[in-house]
């Protein structure tokens, strides 16, 4: 067995029998070409992407029938029946615009491409153009309006799994191209890291995927895919200039001038035969509405890939943010709401964070993919303040994934994952942490249409000197098209996540709060389970619902330890989140004006105290139109989230007015041009967000974005 | 047709106009304003507060716990100007009602002393341009009163009440 192992992982290119190519030119329906189109062969893994001139070619295609499937997002996917007999084939396609995406191809959900009306489970995706479009330098600004998503401050909630953990662990995994990027000591998420130029799309599984991914993927997955390198040379330039607009009462003006915020994207692409490399600049600055709120971030990203043949290669993958920001916790009071207390002034926080990842990538028979992931990731954050808080955290991770189809009908995706942690910090002390995972889920496709997915993974953590933990996750779902336009899906899974090492080993006070480790902390688990369906009345309506239900143990919250008065960190509750889930794409002149719906009910229960979970909104409701007209389109976006029933009740009471909370209405408005039909490569837009300068808080203490302000422009050479 | 769009219009008006601006300032009880400290601090000085009386200082009687309304928390030796808010911090709050003598008052003690002896007054409020009798302050309930200024210059000391050094 092991012999088998090390001759797929050694020798690679095994003599492949005569095999032939297949190519041609992908158009839309009026001849122009289409770049980027996804190409690739039903069953196997062989594919290609369109280039510029809308190309494709897929090589080392062995004699017999395939099934080849084009997709883009934006246009109808086609799927074409081929047969390959003893010569290459040429093949050239047209394809529709479909502005409504169900036939999306996503790779988060079975760490391999699939149709999302082929999932079990809800999954969603935000596309390049809508970073562009929305003048996106944060990441969580478009979070904000997907479906089924909440924020409080950076830490993001799928269907109310998170609350707020004061930034030392979540339930939601954030991977760039699969692989997890948090850090190693509190397990957060910078949003702003990757830079938003670089971003393909994100990939966004909504329910507990630990069966895939381990722990911290409880609540679901977040997976930012990076655009691929083109093959023609790319000069990028973005720069971005924006303005905070004065505070709604003159009682929060703290600042003589008005606040700004500006962006500068320097990047380059290029190829040389079988090297390709991408790379940016990125700065930012945020003068910030807030006092204390600013910050100043450096930002580069690398992307390189050497291609040893059609059947392997390596990308290799840094990304690196150096950051100095002020210190804001929470306000004064409410009539000085954007300043914090005369204690916490003039604090600031200067952080270094540096990925490097490794993703190799192995076509080792014509059913057989092996992907091998390797990741380290170094952070190192000091406060500037009397407490001189310092960490500096390493995680170490590799993982061995085999995508293997035993048939046009069933696709084994099997793993094995480890990974270390060591911390080294005055807050959390210098412990360490080993995981160890191992993974297999099986899809099975009929001709019904039917797929049925059933998978496991188990996990073994160590954390420093407590116990060790051991879990096993299973899963399963189905999906079933009941009509060309009715698909039904269903999946039950359980979920756990290990406390973090933020979580269980913190010992430190900030702005008088007093947090104390807690060693006797056990993982949380959940088991998932959620029916669904979507259904295309026409090419113009689409609608999704979904039914969800899930069940907590050892809930880990924050909270108040009443022998001694501290903070810490501890398995307090059992908990429920139910809900419902309604989406709906709606277009009108031929896909020109687009509107998007979605509303999301989740009752949140802490079933030990019989109260709502804290910081989740009852009500989600979005709604975002969008037209275009030539080289012009317009938009606006609306979110209401209602007034979340319970929050911290111990930090409000510790803030003067903390419990001031309402509920949420935001509306974004934006609008662009693209010179591109006039010969120029530029893009402008212009966006309006908070229009309405409505004053709400995610977090107690802490008034969200005001209205402002800002000009982007994009130019590609 | 057009008719239709107008009235969609004028309810989506209608819907933003109605929606309130969110979270507001709390407003509470108390003052507000500006403390501007002319010349050199008297070395003497260990503490200085911003205090209040409910009744006028006519005799050494009235300097007494009772009559005490408010006492702002220390403001730093060495100040030139000053904004306080009676909301944000206090040793003694205030509530509404209508005070007959707010005054920056200086203490040679480092203790917070009762004794009349021990202070000195820096500044006086006055109303408006009056400056023949200390302005009487007035709070509505839940009022903040604002614009409460006072001049404390040390080269011209305003009127010291009975009972001083």
């Amino acid at each position: 067995m092991r012999f088998l192992f090390l001759s797929i992982i050694i020798f690679p290119i095994l003599s492949f029998a005569q095999t032939f190519s297949v190519n041609g030119v992908v158009t839309d329906t009026e001849g122009n070409p289409l770049s980027g189109v996804n190409v690739y062969l039903e069953g196997g893994e062989k594919g290609s992407a369109a280039d510029q001139n809308g190309f494709y070619e897929i090589k080392n295609v062995p004699p017999g029938s395939h099934a080849l499937t084009f997709s883009i997002i934006g246009y109808k996917s086609k799927k074409i029946n081929i047969i390959i007999e003893n010569k290459d084939l040429e093949l050239s396609v047209s394809l529709e615009m479909a502005p409504i995406q169900s036939d999306q191809v996503i790779v988060t959900a079975g760490k391999y491409e699939q149709k999302i009306s082929e999932l079990p489970v809800s999954a969603d995706v935000i596309p390049a153009s809508e970073l562009s479009e929305k003048n996106v330098i944060n990441l969580k600004e478009v979070l904000r309006y997907t479906p089924g998503i909440n924020m409080v401050e950076d830490q993001i909630s799928i269907r109310g799994s998170s609350g707020y953990s004061r930034g030392a662990g979540t339930r939601v995994l954030t991977a760039i191209d699969g692989i997890p990027f948090y850090t190693g000591d509190t397990g957060e998420i910078i949003w702003e890291a990757v830079p938003a130029t670089q971003i393909e799309r994100i990939e966004i599984i909504k329910g507990a995927a630990s069966s895939l991914y381990g722990s911290t993927a409880i609540g679901g997955v977040i997976n930012i895919i990076t655009k691929d390198i083109p093959e023609e040379p790319k000069t990028y330039i973005r720069t971005l200039i924006g303005l905070w607009d004065k505070p709604s009462y003159s009682q929060w003006d703290w600042s003589d001038e008005y606040r700004t915020f500006s962006g500068l994207t320097l990047g380059q692409s290029f190829r040389l035969e079988n090297f390709g490399v991408s790379f940016s600049f990125t700065h930012l600055n945020d003068m910030n509405y807030k006092q204390s709120g600013f910050f100043n971030r450096y930002i580069g990203f690398l992307k390189s890939e050497y291609k040893f043949s059609d059947a392997s290669s390596i990308i290799l993958f840094a990304n690196s943010m150096n950051h100095r920001a002020g210190n804001f916790l929470y306000w004064k009071d409410s009539r000085n709401a954007l300043i914090p207390p005369d204690a916490d002034q003039g604090q600031t926080t200067k952080a270094n964070r540096l990925m490097l990842g490794l993703l190799y990538k192995l076509v080792a028979a014509d059913n057989i993919l092996i992907n091998v992931r390797s990741s380290f990731y170094r952070t190192h954050w000091l406060d500037e303040t009397s407490s001189h808080n310092s960490s500096t955290s390493r995680l170490y991770r590799t993982e061995l994934q085999m995508n293997l189809s035993l048939s046009n009908n069933i696709m084994l995706v099997s793993g094995i994952e480890g990974v270390y942690s060591n911390v080294r910090s005055n807050i959390f002390g210098n412990p360490d942490a080993k995981v160890f995972g191992l993974y297999t889920q099986a899809d099975f496709k009929f001709d019904f249409p039917f797929t049925a997915s059933v998978g496991f993974r188990y996990d073994y953590s160590k954390l420093f000197s407590i116990n060790s933990f051991s879990d096993f996750s299973p899963k399963a779902g189905l999906n079933y098209s009941l009509s060309n336009n009715l698909v039904l899906r269903s999946s039950f899974g359980t979920g756990f996540r290990a406390p973090s090492l933020a979580e269980t080993f913190t010992s430190t006070t900030a702005s008088g709060i007093t947090v104390k480790p807690n060693p006797l902390l056990k993982p949380e688990k959940s088991i998932s389970a959620e029916i669904g369906f979507n259904y295309r009345l026409n090419e113009n309506v689409n609608l999704d619902a979904a039914l969800f239900n899930n069940e907590f143990y050892d809930f880990i919250e924050a909270s108040i330890d009443p022998a001694d008065r501290l903070v810490f960190f501890n398995n307090v509750t059992r908990a429920r989140i139910q809900g419902y889930e309604l989406n709906s794409k709606i277009n009108f002149f031929q896909g020109n004006l687009n509107f998007s719906l979605g509303y999301t009910y989740l009752w949140g229960r802490d079933l030990q105290k019989e109260k709502a979970l804290k910081y989740r909104p009852r009500h989600l409701f979005y709604i975002s139109g969008n037209y275009t007209f030539h080289n012009f389109e317009a938009g606006a976006d609306f979110r209401y989230w209602s007034r979340v029933e319970e929050i911290d009740d111990e930090l409000a009471s510790f803030i003067r007015d903390g419990e001031k909370r309402v509920e949420v209405y935001v509306l974004d408005l934006r609008g662009g041009y693209n010179f591109l039909s006039l010969g120029l490569p530029l893009r402008i837009s212009l966006n309006a967000d908070n229009i309405l300068n409505y004053n709400y808080v995610e977090l107690v203490g802490n008034i969200a974005p005001i209205r402002n302000y800002s000009v982007n422009l994009e130019l590609l050479l | 047709m057009g008719k239709k769009y107008l009235n969609i219009s004028y309810l989506i008006i209608l819907f933003f106009s109605g929606c309130d601006k969110g979270i507001s300032p709390e407003e509470q009880t108390g003052f507000s304003g500006a403390i501007t400290f002319l010349g050199e601090w008297p070395d003497s000085v260990a503490r200085t507060h911003l205090v209040v009386f409910k009744d006028p200082l006519n005799s050494i009687n009235d300097f007494n716990a009772f009559n005490l309304r408010y006492v702002s928390l220390e403001i730093p030796y060495g100040t030139r100007t000053y904004k306080y808010n009676s909301a944000d911090s206090a040793y003694v709050p205030i509530n509404a009602g209508v005070y007959s003598y707010v005054a920056v008052a200086q203490s040679k003690t480092p203790a917070l002393s009762l004794e009349r002896k021990d202070w000195v007054v820096a500044g006086l409020y006055y109303a408006g341009n009056n400056i023949t009798k200390p302005g009487v302050l007035a709070i509505p309930e839940n009022t903040m009163v604002r614009d409460i200024n006072i001049i404390a210059d040390f080269n011209n000391p305003p009127p010291q009440p009975p009972g001083g050094d």
